[in-house]
């Protein structure tokens, strides 16, 4: 059983001879690896599912999902490596060096870690300097008061702020500036529009750029997309769905333009007295803070181009990025490691080991075989569309991440070219799927509780109701767009 | 990561309601007194002086009340709304010798500040030798006081109208380090605060509104084209001792303050202790 013979993690992957992301993450195998019976291969299934289910009933069970997914990463590897399913041994890194590295340690897609943890980092001490802020309010008071302006300036600061930060954070600014100014404008009774609508927009948002949202980045890491060539793709979509999303909105929820001057001098007011230059401590880190930004953006964009960086990766630029904005406050550093989310950090490391040993299970085989079935041989516009509206169906009832990860596992292992349009499927699904119920995304799930913290009614069943005319008009538009642009 | 009362508290923050310019004029002022009528009439013109280079007072109509007029506060009363006057003038003690000493404001002004809405200015006791050497001199420095120095647009009008042309305006918020010590006490004791944060970040927070709310009056006056000098006053303190020291290192003319509370029939909080125990200036009670 201890053979030294050098394997890939990808060729033990039980998809056949298909490679993984992490092919270029080598073992000297100690002992190769047990073909799992198909009895097993259910047993992790349902390991699987039971996964899935305890994710979505989140809320009931008052439990962390981190907390959640790493119970289940703790059972798959105890039961995979009892099985003989786990691939132990030396990993041999590029310069042919052999290091022991626990089995769950290459498990982890440390990209994707390093760009959600680097970019927090960077957006949690930009926003410090007030510039986030200080756009929003200077929004506010260009609209005048205006509701009917007001949604289309809040609307685009969502899809904005959403595709450059990330949609939680767009969904908590942008809701919190809407909840107090709707207040000061004595407009609480369009506060439910407001926060559904920029719920909604904040998943249209999270499809505009590779690190708009963590499907995105999961997808665009597993098919090479790049930054430019993401945007280039999603944009065009992303403007239609977002002005087609503000012009429903308005429609349903009645709101209008104000009609005499008299209102309109009094609105005009009332959002004088906001004052955006109150959050900026530091003119000068204010600046840096914006041209950092630009940089940021810019670097990410070009990062598959640019030497040295290009080997680094996005994480790498994150992370530098993150680390030159410390600086501001090097001796409060700690603050910011403290605010770090570690709830969703380690249910991304968790959930990354569990797929793992669902991929040695030959669980995502499985899965395969039946999106195989769903979408033929991945050629025909049906398939596509299929599997868009299937994504959206699986997201909007449990979270997108697990879903886009193992999809990307997939479609890699059955070598779907970068070109395809089953990625874009995965992509568009995934991300609006979240605006089909509350608990679809973490940003809808903020605007929820944003609507409840201000005692306006809506029930599960209520959001469902009211965001359905959205999600059936942006995931039409979506199945349009990918079979007939994209493909 | 963020939190949604984090993003809050920063827009909460950023609205700061700016003053609102709004000066207003007395066209018509009683002077009440328990004087003689010629003594009342002599009062009453040295009032009128003491106002006449403020825009409030332009040129009113000026009606003395002798002590003859009224005997009780009822009568008082009927003849504060027969006037229909827009500000009162009086002393403390009226019909009484109380004045002597000073630990009270007496039954007449007493009923006057809380049964009308009319502003009264509460002026040294004629008779009395502990005025201010520079009090009635002129209106040439006047103080706003508050414990909540936002939004206290009526309180810095009136104060603006009192100033006499190129005098200075101090708008002054003192906020109780007492009891921001029994709040920080608390807080010493729930582990999970930073006490020293704390203490640094309400410190700031406490003083910042009222500063922003200073700046927008200083602006809006000058807008206006008010001529004065807006001058703040934004610290923690013991109210009393602090107003007190105020009067003094800036040679007060006049204090004006709130006196009504919605909530109860009572005085509003430092206004009672005020009107007794600085006697020495005249005082604005709106």
């Amino acid at each position: 059983m201890f053979l030294q013979a050098k394997v890939t993690w990808g060729a033990l992957a039980l998809l056949g001879s298909a490679g993984l992301a992490q092919a270029e993450v080598h073992a000297e195998a100690q002992h190769v690896a047990a073909e799992p019976s198909a009895a097993i291969t259910y047993c992790f299934a349902v390991l699987l599912v039971a996964m899935i289910l305890s994710l979505a009933l989140e809320e009931k069970i008052h439990a962390k999902k981190s907390l959640i997914v790493a119970l289940y990463a703790v059972v798959a590897l105890i039961a995979g490596s009892a099985m003989g399913l786990m691939p132990f041994g030396s990993v041999t890194l590029p310069g042919g060096h052999l290091i022991e590295m626990p089995v769950y340690i290459p498990a982890v897609d440390w990209g994707v870690i390093a760009i959600i943890l680097g970019s927090s980092i960077f957006v949690d001490v930009t926003s410090r300097s007030g510039l986030f802020t200080w756009i929003a309010v200077r929004l506010t008071k260009a609209s005048g008061g205006d509701p009917r302006k007001l949604l289309w300036y809040y609307g685009l600061m969502t899809v904005v702020f959403s595709a450059v930060l990330n949609n939680v954070t767009a969904m908590i600014i942008v809701g919190s500036l809407t909840g107090v100014s709707l207040g000061k404008l004595g407009r609480e009774n369009k506060l439910l529009a407001f926060l559904l609508v920029e719920g909604l927009l904040t998943n249209i948002g999270g499809l505009l750029t590779l690190i708009s949202s963590v499907p995105n980045i999961i997808i665009g890491n597993a098919a090479s997309i790049s930054f430019v060539q993401f945007f280039i793709t999603a944009s065009p979509y992303v403007a239609v769905a977002t002005v087609a999303t503000i012009l429903l909105g308005a429609r349903l929820f009645d709101i209008r333009a104000l009609a005499t001057a008299e209102e309109r001098a009094e609105a005009q007011t009332l959002v004088e007295a906001f004052d955006e230059n109150d959050g900026i401590e530091s003119p000068f880190f204010f600046k840096f803070a914006t041209v950092m930004l630009l940089l940021f953006i810019l670097t990410i964009a070009m990062t598959s181009a640019l030497p040295v960086i290009s080997d680094l990766g996005m994480g790498f630029v994150a992370l530098a990025f993150a680390t030159a904005m410390l600086i501001r406050y090097k001796s409060d550093v700690d603050q910011f490691y403290k605010a770090i989310d570690w709830d969703l950090i380690i249910f991304f490391m968790s959930l990354f080991v569990v797929i793992n040993v669902m991929e040695h299970a030959r669980v995502l085989g499985l899965i395969g075989q039946g999106i195989g079935l769903l979408i033929g041989d991945g050629e025909s516009s049906m398939g596509t569309g299929v599997l868009l509206l299937t994504a959206a169906f699986f997201s909007s009832v449990t979270d997108n991440i697990p879903l886009a990860a193992m999809l990307a596992k997939i479609l890699s292992a059955s070598g779907t070219p970068a070109d395809s349009p089953l990625w874009w499927s995965v992509v568009f699904g995934a991300n609006l799927g979240g605006n089909i119920t509350p608990i679809g995304s973490a940003s809808t799930l903020v605007a929820v509780t944003l609507i409840h913290k201000y005692k306006l009614p809506l029930s599960f069943a209520g959001f469902v109701g009211k965001a359905l005319p959205y999600a059936a008009l942006q995931l039409g538009l979506a199945v349009i767009y990918v079979l007939v642009f994209v493909a | 990561m963020f939190q949604v009362d984090q993003f809050e508290s920063v827009f909460r923050s950023a609205l700061h309601d700016p003053f609102e310019l709004l000066l207003p004029t007395a066209e018509s002022m009683l002077v009440v007194t328990d004087l003689a009528q010629d003594e009342a009439n002599a009062f009453a013109a040295r009032v009128g002086a003491f106002l006449g280079k403020t825009s409030l007072c332009d040129a009113p109509a000026v009606h003395a009340v002798s002590g003859e007029a009224f005997s009780s506060t009822t009568k008082l009363l009927e003849l504060v709304d027969a006037s229909d006057t827009d500000l009162i003038c009086t002393y403390r003690n009226l019909h009484s010798e109380a004045w002597r000493y000073p630990h009270s404001l007496g039954e007449y002004l007493d009923v006057l500040l809380q049964r009308t809405d009319v502003p009264v200015l509460v002026l040294p006791h004629p008779g009395a030798d502990y005025a201010a050497d520079h009090a009635l001199q002129g209106a040439d420095v006047v103080m706003a006081v508050t414990d909540h120095l936002e939004q206290e647009h009526r309180l810095v009008n009136y104060a603006a109208a009192l100033v006499q042309p190129g005098g200075t305006l101090w708008l002054a918020h003192v906020e109780s380090r007492r009891t921001f010590d029994r709040y920080l006490d608390a807080i010493s004791k729930i582990p999970t605060i930073d006490t020293e944060d704390a203490r640094r970040r309400m410190e700031e927070r406490l003083l910042k509104d009222a500063h922003a709310y200073v700046n927008t009056c200083a602006a809006r006056l000058a807008q206006g084209g008010v001529n004065l000098q807006v001058q703040s006053l934004v610290e923690f303190g013991d109210h009393l001792a602090e107003y007190q020291r105020y009067v003094e290192t800036y040679r007060v003319d006049l204090l004006v303050m709130n006196t009504k509370d919605e909530d109860q029939l009572a005085m509003h909080g430092l206004a009672y202790p005020l009107a007794v125990e600085l006697r020495q200036i005249p005082l604005l009670m709106l």
